[in-house]
């Protein structure tokens, strides 16, 4: 999967979860936590759902509580790897 | 007279007078420079606290006196604060309570209208405001006629909102007066300590009144329980409008130690947080628990400087407390239970690796043995004790018996009661339990009613059906919790039977209208509610309805 689709996806995911229109996540840099569209009682679930798109577990113990400020902190810290959506894919 | 002498005696004086506030003074004038907070990476030492909590108070006391609440005769003894896991709420609910009045938390995620009905019912004419709840505070006080007292204690600039809030006199920082002169005046220990809104299974939230002698009976329990010394770190896992949260920040402040408050990215992953922030005194909600289970954040040997691990607010299953005691080697695990109206918490079972496993039912962990002071009834349906070993409704009375509900004379005698053969009030805890026998602790085992925890926050399901109907349209809305969790529910589920309601749209609606815990993570339609042989609706057949989707 790409990088926008994978920006896609959770943003999605994060909408559907938090019961808000499109507009509510203007922007990849827009705060989640801040803006209460994610909580604390959200997070085994967003996680293991990180994890359904990587498709490998997330390294728990590696990360930083600064990962969830935005989508733009959660694609570097989970999904650095994933190629941009103009270059090809094998 | 020496300095420690005037401590002493500052000490003996303050015995006397003794309310929630009492123990943060005597850890102040022992210890000023020891930090008492830390939140955001900010810590503020017991001097820095008292500072700027004795500066809130004055204002508070000085325009009471000038006049800016319009009656302060008729002013009841209350105080809001808004916000959350900030320095400013912090400072709020101390600068509250060092004026001599009960606090009354409110919540910037909770829905704006609900805000506001918790702040007009409790009859506030003032409110402390952090930077959280800013963007909240226009709205939740439109239509409130009365003029407030707003103050952003932690706001050098507050011209916007003095533009946005004409009808009400907004104070920053710079408008605090001078504490300098200042010293605490008299509380009386039968006043409210704080009042806090729990779910009320008729629509309305209902105000719990807990009064400083509640409240400090509980904190002389947990001081001598724990040993808390000022070495200790609590973490500060809950939010204000949970009373578990009282817990942690007066504890510690009473033994003259430190509460670490994790911010809400913080609070996503409570693994690190205890290893960064050195806790040695952990409190949470099962859920908690499960949450870092779940995520492999419960490795033996994670959490060395645990040396209490404890656990509240709702039932907790044994197979977590084990993995949690494996990952903190060096604490002893406790499982805490109590209602908001007995004060935190009025029971308590200590696990032991051995025995424990073999006094749980239903896979959980027993709730044990009340607290010095608390006395227990179990009883059958005539509210007479049933016999060792049988089950009943759990009824407590005791030093944490709380006052009732604010303002609400017909639910408070419905829930405190005197039972037959008893001269003392009782609270009807509406937990069916398994009476102790002989060396056997208490078991619970269920509630009486539509009552459920979600995460640890109790759900009157009547609230929710309430809101939903309104939403729908519906005659009929039925709430349930879904997935059921040993623990209790990790989230609600609404049936409705309009065939032509948009579904979706009402769950949107739903989380305007209800906290996010309340809010139905899903509304589903069904032709007819099956019902049972009373003819009431079948909770359990709907249930099963999930089980087979």
């Amino acid at each position: 999967m790409d990088e926008k689709s994978i920006r896609d996806e959770l943003r999605m995911w994060i909408l559907d979860r938090a019961g808000a229109e499109a507009d509510r996540l203007s922007g990849d840099d827009q705060p989640i936590l801040d803006e209460g569209l994610l909580s604390s009682l959200d997070i085994v679930e967003f996680i293991l759902f990180i994890e359904s798109v990587r498709e490998e577990e997330v390294d728990i113990e590696a990360i930083e509580p600064e990962v969830f400020d935005c989508i733009d902190t959660l694609i570097e810290a989970f999904f650095a790897d994933a190629p941009s959506a103009s270059e090809p894919q094998g | 007279m020496t300095s420690d002498h005037r401590k002493s005696a500052a000490s003996e004086d303050r015995r006397e007078l003794r309310s929630l506030r009492t123990g943060f003074l005597l850890s102040h004038d022992q210890s000023p420079n020891a930090v008492a907070v830390e939140v955001a990476g900010e810590s503020l030492s017991y001097a820095d606290l008292y500072q700027r909590a004795a500066a809130i108070a004055v204002t508070l006391e000085q325009q009471d006196a000038r006049g800016a609440n319009a009656n302060p005769d008729e002013r009841p003894a209350l105080t809001a604060v808004f916000g959350q896991r900030s320095t400013a709420v912090v400072t709020g609910i101390l600068g509250i309570l060092f004026r001599g009045d009960g606090y009354v938390p409110l919540n910037p995620t909770f829905p704006t209208d609900r805000t506001r009905s918790m702040l007009e019912r409790s009859g506030c004419r003032a409110i402390v405001v952090d930077e959280n709840a800013e963007k909240q505070i226009v709205e939740v006080v439109t239509g409130i006629e009365t003029p407030l007292l707003i103050i952003f204690p932690e706001r050098t600039d507050v011209s916007e909102l003095k533009a946005a809030l004409p009808n009400h006199q907004v104070l920053g920082t710079h408008d605090l007066e001078s504490a300098k002169e200042w010293t605490p005046a008299d509380v009386d220990p039968n006043g409210i300590a704080y009042l806090l809104f729990t779910s009320g299974s008729t629509g309305i939230p209902k105000g719990v009144m807990v009064a400083h002698r509640n409240v400090n009976a509980f904190l002389d329990a947990m001081a001598e329980r724990y040993a808390v010394t000022p070495n200790d770190r609590l973490s500060q896992t809950f939010e204000l409008t949970f009373d578990l949260s009282v817990f942690d920040l007066f504890l510690a402040w009473e033994c003259g130690a430190r509460v670490c408050i994790p911010t809400q990215a913080q609070k996503m992953l409570p693994a690190k947080y205890i290893q960064d922030s050195g806790i040695t005194i952990w409190f949470s909600v099962p859920s908690t628990a499960v949450m870092m289970s779940k995520l492999r954040m419960l490795k033996p040997g994670a959490y060395p400087s645990l040396r209490w691990s404890l656990f509240c607010g709702e039932a907790l299953p044994s197979e977590i407390v084990e993995r949690f005691v494996e990952a903190a080697p060096n604490s002893t695990a406790e499982n805490l239970y109590g209602p908001t109206e007995l004060t935190i918490a009025c029971t308590l079972y200590r696990w032991d690796t051995k025995r424990s496993p073999g006094e749980c039912e239903l896979g959980l962990v027993p709730i044990g043995d009340p607290y010095p002071g608390m006395e227990v009834l179990v009883v059958d349906e005539d509210l007479q004790p049933v016999a060792e070993g049988e089950t009943g409704e759990l009824l407590m009375t005791g030093l944490q018996l709380t006052p009732g509900y604010w303002r609400d004379a017909e639910r408070t005698d419905a829930a405190y009661t005197v039972p037959p053969g008893e001269d003392r009030l009782f609270y009807r805890t509406g937990d069916r339990v398994r009476r102790c026998q002989g060396k056997s602790p208490m078991v619970y085992l269920g509630r009486l009613d539509n009552q459920i925890k979600i995460q640890g926050y109790r759900v009157e399901l009547g609230e929710v059906e309430s809101a939903m109907r309104d939403i729908a349209a519906a005659e009929v809305a039925i709430a349930v919790g879904w997935p059921v969790t040993a623990a209790g529910a990790d989230s609600i589920v609404v049936f409705i039977s309009n065939a032509d309601a948009d579904l979706g749209e009402i769950q949107k609606l739903g989380k305007t209208r209800l906290p996010s815990y309340m809010a139905p993570r899903q509304v589903r339609h069904v032709d007819s509610f099956p019902l049972n042989s009373n003819g009431k609706v079948d909770r359990k057949a709907l249930l099963a309805l999930l089980s087979g989707y």
